[in-house]
């Protein structure tokens, strides 16, 4: 066997793998940025997109309506839940509230969707475009993997541009740093807040899309990715953009190659890493010590 | 005071017809006090210290799998075996303990959580001793001490776990109301302030988290020989989650609070999930709801209506918060 191939074709499989992550990680750590808010619904809100995604693609017959649409949808549910529960909780100043109301909202998100779309797993195809293999050295690939690739980095691209780019970009590093400053300057902070709850949301959902036609649209993938994010988000740093980019790449690697190389420690591995960078850094790679 | 008469009356009532009770009533209160003292030992973090712990099964599943092993391998008398299994939760609580406290707030909650995961996911790596995903079946009730018996029947178990219960309760009315209770509190308002006045915050904080680990593992070790068999999902973060709920629904910050909100959700769920499907979604309803409407929960609502005559005196703990604030 070609081992440059094998190490070739595995290290894109990280990658694409680390792609889906970022979507979650990176709306994740966008809202705990601006809000000190860790979304435990950010999972749910993931599956959303992903069983949204699936009816879009059943009505429509098109994946790429699919990408623009659920996010769309799971934007506007994050968007209400931020003014009409969350919102409620600022003035209360308590770290703990916006964990459990997320956290009901994340059982709550999860019946809804059992309700509607029943319990069995639902699989998306893979566009006809994206369909097929292409040869690394001589292992084969899939080409949906490379477009996720694509897609992340794309992904990763833009939320950084518009993050140091744009006035809205700024406005969102401001109310980072000093929210009371930028209202006492006329800014409508809770407007911020809200927007980037619901992009976050958003990028979430388009996350589960991708992911459906890898993985079909089951009841505990937001579980699943939740967990992960989390990971990924405490590796990175808590609200470092770039952290959550270098943490999604590395869960994913750890999970890879870790169940490859270490087959009866593959779970384990990532919290192994997660504790030892802790240790070494309790406040992650690239955040700073609380 | 008057909250707590009614309330000692009843579980007066519950003990004395629990030899007359029907024994699948019997198994549902005691199973609802078991959840009771796993909530409680919750919320000496979450309450009383404001230590968000979103990994509490860890201490559950480490009490029962350890008391499961040993039951089933040492052949101790029930009760020892039973105590055996908090030692072993609480040795390694300790090293959990000592990370976890490295960060505060949400890390903290995070890191509590991953342990929970971890726990889980080694469950699966050492699946000769544990079972993997079948968990461990036909776990015995051995007789013992001194050829007791008393303990293997569902009646004599109920007893077994009220008094586990109540001497929990009393242990941690005395700890909340020592001076140690009061630096509790201390760092649940200010952790700064209270550095500053010279306490060592992090060495309370595992002092905290392993009590708070060691009476989850004794909820969980009781689990154990009533269930008759442990599974992976012991260690699930759904049911950190879902103690975190009983804790808050049944009021933070108190003892009794939690105790009732474990029973009140172990009952209704039991009622409300044979009439209907809906039931994990109004769970949810009813937990944002209390959070944002009234985080006090059941026992303050109940409190605050019953305290129509006289106030109730306020904990030691809280009092000194109030003092300092």
């Amino acid at each position: 066997m070609n081992v440059a191939g094998f190490l070739a074709a595995q290290s894109l499989n990280a990658l694409s793998q680390g792609a889906i992550l970022f979507f979650i990680a990176c709306g994740l750590t966008l809202i705990f940025g601006i809000m000190r808010i860790i979304n435990f619904a950010h999972g749910g809100l993931f599956m959303l997109g992903a069983y949204v995604g699936y009816s879009t693609v059943a009505w429509t017959g098109s994946f790429w309506a699919s990408l623009l649409f659920a996010p769309l949808v799971v934007g506007v549910v994050g968007g209400i839940f931020e003014k009409v529960l969350l919102a409620r909780l600022y003035a209360r100043q308590d770290s703990g509230a916006y964990l459990m109301v997320t956290f009901g909202l994340a059982i709550i998100l999860a019946e809804t969707i059992r309700l509607i779309w029943g319990p069995q797993p639902l699989s998306v195809p893979i566009p006809d475009r994206l369909r097929g293999i292409v040869l690394i050295g001589n292992q084969p690939f899939p080409i949906y993997r490379l477009f996720l690739i694509g897609m992340g980095s794309a992904a990763a691209l833009l939320t950084w541009q518009f993050l140091e780019r744009t006035r809205a970009g700024l406005l969102v590093r401001a109310v980072a740093q000093n929210a009371e400053m930028v209202h006492a300057l006329g800014t409508d902070v809770s407007a911020v807040r809200t927007g980037v709850f619901a992009l976050g949301c958003a990028m979430a959902a388009l996350g589960g899309v991708l992911s459906a036609p890898l993985l079909t649209a089951f009841l505990g993938m937001g579980t699943n990715v939740i967990i992960d994010a989390f990971v990924i988000v405490i590796i990175g740093g808590m609200g470092s953009f770039l952290g959550s980019i270098i943490g999604s790449v590395l869960v994913a690697f750890v999970q890879v190659f870790g169940s490859y190389y270490f087959e009866d420690l593959a779970l384990a591995m990532m919290y192994l890493l997660m504790l030892a960078i802790l240790i070494v850094r309790p406040g992650g790679m690239l955040g700073k010590e609380e | 005071m008057r909250g707590r008469i009614v309330l000692a009356v009843i579980v007066a009532l519950i003990c004395a017809t629990a030899p007359i009770m029907p024994a699948f009533t019997l198994t549902l209160v005691t199973e609802a006090l078991i959840f009771g003292l796993f909530a409680m030992s919750l919320d000496l973090m979450v309450g009383y210290t404001r230590l968000y712990s979103f990994g509490h099964a860890a201490a559950y599943g480490l009490g029962a799998y350890s008391t499961a092993l040993i039951l089933l391998h040492f052949g101790l008398p029930l009760p020892i075996g039973i105590l055996a299994g908090v030692a072993v939760s609480v040795v390694i609580a300790v090293p959990i303990a000592w990370v976890c406290t490295r960060s505060t707030g949400v890390s903290f909650a995070m890191l509590t959580l991953a342990f929970a995961q971890l726990g889980y996911a080694m469950l699966y790596r050492f699946k000769e001793f544990t079972g993997g995903s079948d968990g461990i079946g036909g776990i015995p009730r051995p007789a013992g001490p001194f050829g007791l018996d008393f303990f293997q029947g569902k009646v004599g178990y109920f007893y077994l776990v009220m008094f586990c219960l109540a001497a929990s309760f009393v242990l941690c009315s005395v700890l909340v109301t020592s001076p140690f209770g009061a630096v509790l509190a201390g760092i649940r308002e200010n952790e700064a302030k209270t550095r500053a006045l010279g306490y060592n915050t992090r060495a309370y904080k595992i002092a905290v988290v392993v009590v708070a680990y060691g009476l989850g593992s004794l909820a969980g070790a009781l689990y154990t020989p009533f269930a008759g068999f442990v599974a992976p999902e012991l260690f699930f973060w759904l049911v950190s989650g879902r103690v975190l709920i009983m804790v808050v629904v049944g009021g933070a910050g108190t003892l009794i609070g939690p105790i009732i909100g474990g029973v009140f959700f172990v009952m209704l769920e039991h009622q409300l999930s044979e009439v209907t499907e809906l039931w994990p979604l109004a769970f949810g309803a009813i937990f944002i709801a209390f959070v944002i409407l009234a985080p006090e929960g059941i026992w303050g609502l109940l409190t605050r209506y019953l305290r129509t005559t006289q106030p109730e005196p306020r904990d030691a703990g809280q009092e000194a918060s109030s003092a300092a604030s």
